[in-house]
């Protein structure tokens, strides 16, 4: 076990460094200069030169990658090219909101789609089934930001329930107001994401449904829904925590969404503007942090699954990975 | 759909709802509203055009002048709601008989908001700091005919000039006085009605007023601009009640949801926004005049602007709004006419022509680019349609006049002058316009600069250097009650003092 779990955190700074390279490079080559759309129209090709010299972009791509690399293992992830703040103040301020909404969702999601898979799966010939089927797949179809829109004119506009957007001035300082700007946008980001739970979540059941083990315990005298319960969940929550670890993820990009559609002051609404702005000592270092959330993730689903199936314990490193 | 069906999508619907309520702690949803417990009579306007920083003399960013100019920072000189200029911290000034020396005589009395006095010793700074090598101010270069810059006393700038600008004045107007020698601009410590309370950037940015400003307090209490990338939250928040103001809306569309409603005011006012299809001047067939008057008559622009505005706005013909002071009618220069564009185009030897538009891809510039292709198709021109961002459009149009044609807005006031530098991106290159433009800034008075300018620009018009499209009109919708703000958009600044709330 420690042996894999030293393999596969190489196998995620390894990653890392590669992931930091290719946004680094990637960023570059997009058309498009940061002096020239911070100076706007009527500068001069020499206020533009004066520019450039000033945030260091007319250094070769190596050297400005060098610096912002030992800049990041520094505790310094530079300074904003736009409004010359910290990025890491950036980033910060606006951790408050993504984090929460996003985590939000997911719990959201996850106490949706699980009762509603298993109860799908279970009950798949019925009308119930046919019409969980339905309405993930209209879910899965249908973009988020439109989900946003139509909850933003029932709740909001017509019945006032919940305001349309925006996050009060005093933050958490006031939680009962900042988790009712979060409502909506949380609610449309886990509606966005339960749709696809929804359907591994049933496919999941449906197999486990299928296994001997099950078999013998209805033979034993259990109900379908007993044989689940004592034998099958645990089986099931395999592949689904598998799923999970995805589905974190999405909930992260889900909010970045969303936040357009609300006025939400999170890390989406940060890394949109940064991107138009070519700010892009704010979008790489975005980039790679959620970059770096996705593969802890990753790889806390992973020890998760082996310890929940103890079978996966005595696979190949590779074969695990 | 069984009733068993319903039943649990019903089911699913309330329980999420109860738990997006358990969160609530059962306050109302007005209380929330970004801008949280506003006073008395403090008003919250909403806004697409946040500053990207807070530094006075960055070019791109029109957010920080619209905030921050004349609220908060002050010039020299302003313009007005009518195009004038007017004093702010010079109280007047004298012209020399040649025109190369300008004595300001400053405003006595005035503190910036850190409390010490304003003297002239800050605005030679500020002046001195604009044309300064390190500066990447977009006036810069409209300013470097400042030759010497100093303090004569307390109270007196005198400003040497090395030619003769009649635009000086109007240049100065976007020079805002801070305090100390922070060339980051951090403080924001200016000598205007308000001072910054707090900029959260992506969110809002909140101003107070300065109790010691030197001319009439504001009549309000306070205001918060709040920044949203997506027109349709803006106005969601405006109708919930979370905003006073919006500052522009961009489309007709989101205006029904206001209109017969008595709880909004809609104000149409002019701004100095031109929509602009431009050619690039410099390469074939757009450097034959003929190819750019024909291409101009096969355009519909008063479809155009229906399409767009709803016929609100107006149609132009040239890079002038009547608020300029050179404002000549040449809309009729090239009317709509297909059969006359067919005979230029036939004249200049162009078939079957072929030709690129690169836009910044958004709804207003696709509605566009798609009626200028079915216009030019009735002509026998196709148009290919390239839509691209707009760090993209920077780089490879303004910068590097890679491209034959484009679509943007130009919101600058009094910004025909581009067209007598040959270097400018559409690439307009007339010996005349460009003596007619140098002549002006030499002028006697200000009627034989506008004379002058008048001629430039009715000779640009015929030549079709570009083709103007229309002015945009400058839509605001307020609550009801809301009064005091400026109805035309004739500058970048937001003068937001005289903005009250009957509660």
């Amino acid at each position: 076990m420690v042996r894999y779990v030293a393999l596969r955190l190489g196998v995620l700074l390894a990653s890392l460094v590669l992931a930091s390279l290719v946004v680094f490079v990637i960023l570059r080559l997009l058309p498009g200069d940061s002096a020239g759309v911070s100076l706007g129209v009527g500068t001069t090709t020499e206020q533009l030169e004066q520019l450039r010299r000033d945030l260091g972009t007319d250094q070769p791509v190596l050297t400005q990658y060098a610096q912002w690399v030992t800049g990041i293992l520094g505790g310094d992830a530079g300074t904003s090219f736009v409004s010359r703040v910290p990025v890491a103040d950036l980033i910060a301020d606006r951790l408050s909101i993504t984090v929460p909404l996003s985590l939000g969702a997911f719990v959201l999601s996850v106490l949706i789609s699980v009762p509603v898979g298993v109860l799908a799966a279970v009950r798949r010939r019925s009308a119930l089934g046919l019409a969980v089927s339905t309405l993930s797949q209209l879910g899965v179809a249908v973009p988020i930001f439109w989900v946003g829109v139509l909850l933003t004119w029932v709740f909001a506009l017509r019945l006032g329930w919940l305001p349309s957007g925006g996050f009060p001035r005093a933050g958490w300082a006031d939680p009962a107001a900042a988790v009712e700007a979060l409502a909506l946008p949380g609610i449309t980001v886990a509606v966005a994401m339960s749709s696809v739970m929804v359907r591994y979540v049933r496919s999941a059941t449906l197999d486990v449904l299928g296994q001997d083990y099950i078999r013998t315990a209805r033979s034993l005298g259990y109900s379908r829904t007993q044989a689940l319960a004592r034998h099958g969940l645990r089986n099931g929550a395999v592949p689904v925590v598998a799923i999970l670890g995805i589905e974190l993820a999405t909930s992260l990009l889900g909010a970045v969404v969303v936040e357009a559609v609300f006025a939400l002051p999170g890390l989406g609404s940060l890394l949109l503007s940064s991107v138009l702005g070519r700010d892009l000592p704010v979008v790489q270092t975005l980039v790679l942090a959620i970059t770096a959330v996705v593969l802890l993730v990753n790889f806390a689903i992973d020890l998760l699954q082996r310890w929940i199936d103890p079978r996966l314990r005595s696979s190949s490193v590779v074969g695990a990975a | 759909m069984s009733l068993r069906t319903l039943k649990t999508t019903a089911l699913a619907a309330v329980a999420t709802l109860a738990l997006a309520a358990c969160g609530s702690g059962g306050g109302s949803a007005d209380d929330t509203a970004g801008a949280a417990q506003p006073g008395e009579n403090e008003i919250v306007i909403g806004s697409t055009n946040e500053p990207t920083s807070l530094q006075r003399f960055v070019g791109g960013s029109s957010g920080v002048s619209q905030t921050m100019t004349r609220n908060v920072y002050e010039p020299l000189v302003a313009i007005d709601v009518d195009g004038e200029i007017v004093p702010a911290l010079a109280e007047t000034w004298d012209i020399s008989e040649d025109a190369l020396t300008y004595t300001f005589h400053l405003r006595e009395g005035v503190t910036f908001h850190d409390g010490t006095p304003f003297t002239s010793a800050d605005a030679v700074w500020a002046l001195t700091e604009i044309i300064s090598d390190e500066s990447v101010a977009a006036r810069k270069s409209d300013l470097a005919v400042m030759d010497r810059i100093t303090a004569v006393d307390e109270q007196t700038v005198e400003v040497v000039l090395s030619a003769p600008t009649r635009s000086l004045l109007f240049y100065l107007a976007g020079v805002t006085i801070v305090k100390d020698g922070d060339t980051e601009h951090t403080t924001e410590n200016g000598t205007g009605p308000y001072e910054l309370v707090e900029w959260a950037q992506g969110d809002y940015l909140t101003i107070a007023p300065y109790e010691e400003y030197w001319g009439d307090a504001p009549a309000n209490d306070g205001v918060t601009f709040r920044f949203f990338t997506d027109t349709t939250a803006l106005n969601n928040a405006l109708l919930t009640g979370d905003l006073d103001l919006v500052i522009a809306e961009d489309s007709p569309d989101q205006l029904a949801q206001f209109e017969g409603n008595d709880a909004f005011t809609i104000s149409e006012g002019s701004s100095t926004t031109k929509q602009i299809w431009a050619f690039n001047d410099r390469v074939a067939p757009f450097d034959d005049v003929r190819v750019r008057q024909g291409l101009y008559r096969a355009i519909d622009r008063e479809s155009i602007l229906e399409a767009v505005w709803a016929g609100r706005g107006e149609v132009v013909g040239s890079m002038v709004p009547p608020t300029d002071p050179w404002f000549v009618d040449v809309a009729d220069t090239h009317a709509y006419d297909p059969e006359s564009a067919r005979q230029l185009l036939g004249e200049a030897g162009v078939e079957d022509l072929t030709i690129t538009l690169d836009y910044v891809a958004g709804d207003t510039e696709e509605t566009i680019a798609q009626l200028l292709q079915s216009d030019l198709a009735d002509v026998g021109v196709t148009l290919e349609l390239n839509p691209i961002d707009d760090a993209t459009w920077y780089e490879r149009i303004y910068t590097n006049h890679d491209f034959e044609t484009t679509l943007m807005g130009h919101v600058n006031p009094r910004d025909m002058l581009w067209y007598a530098n040959p270097d400018f991106y559409w690439g307009y290159d007339s010996a005349e316009v460009q003596q007619l433009v140098a002549d002006s800034e030499r002028a006697g008075s200000e009627e034989e600069q506008a004379e002058l300018l008048s001629q430039a620009n009715v000779l640009m018009a015929e030549e079709a250097a570009s083709a103007w499209l229309y002015l945009e009109p400058q839509i605001r919708v307020a609550a009801a009650g809301v009064t005091g703000f400026p109805v035309d958009q004739v500058t970048e600044s937001f003068y937001v003092a005289d903005i009250t709330r009957e509660s």
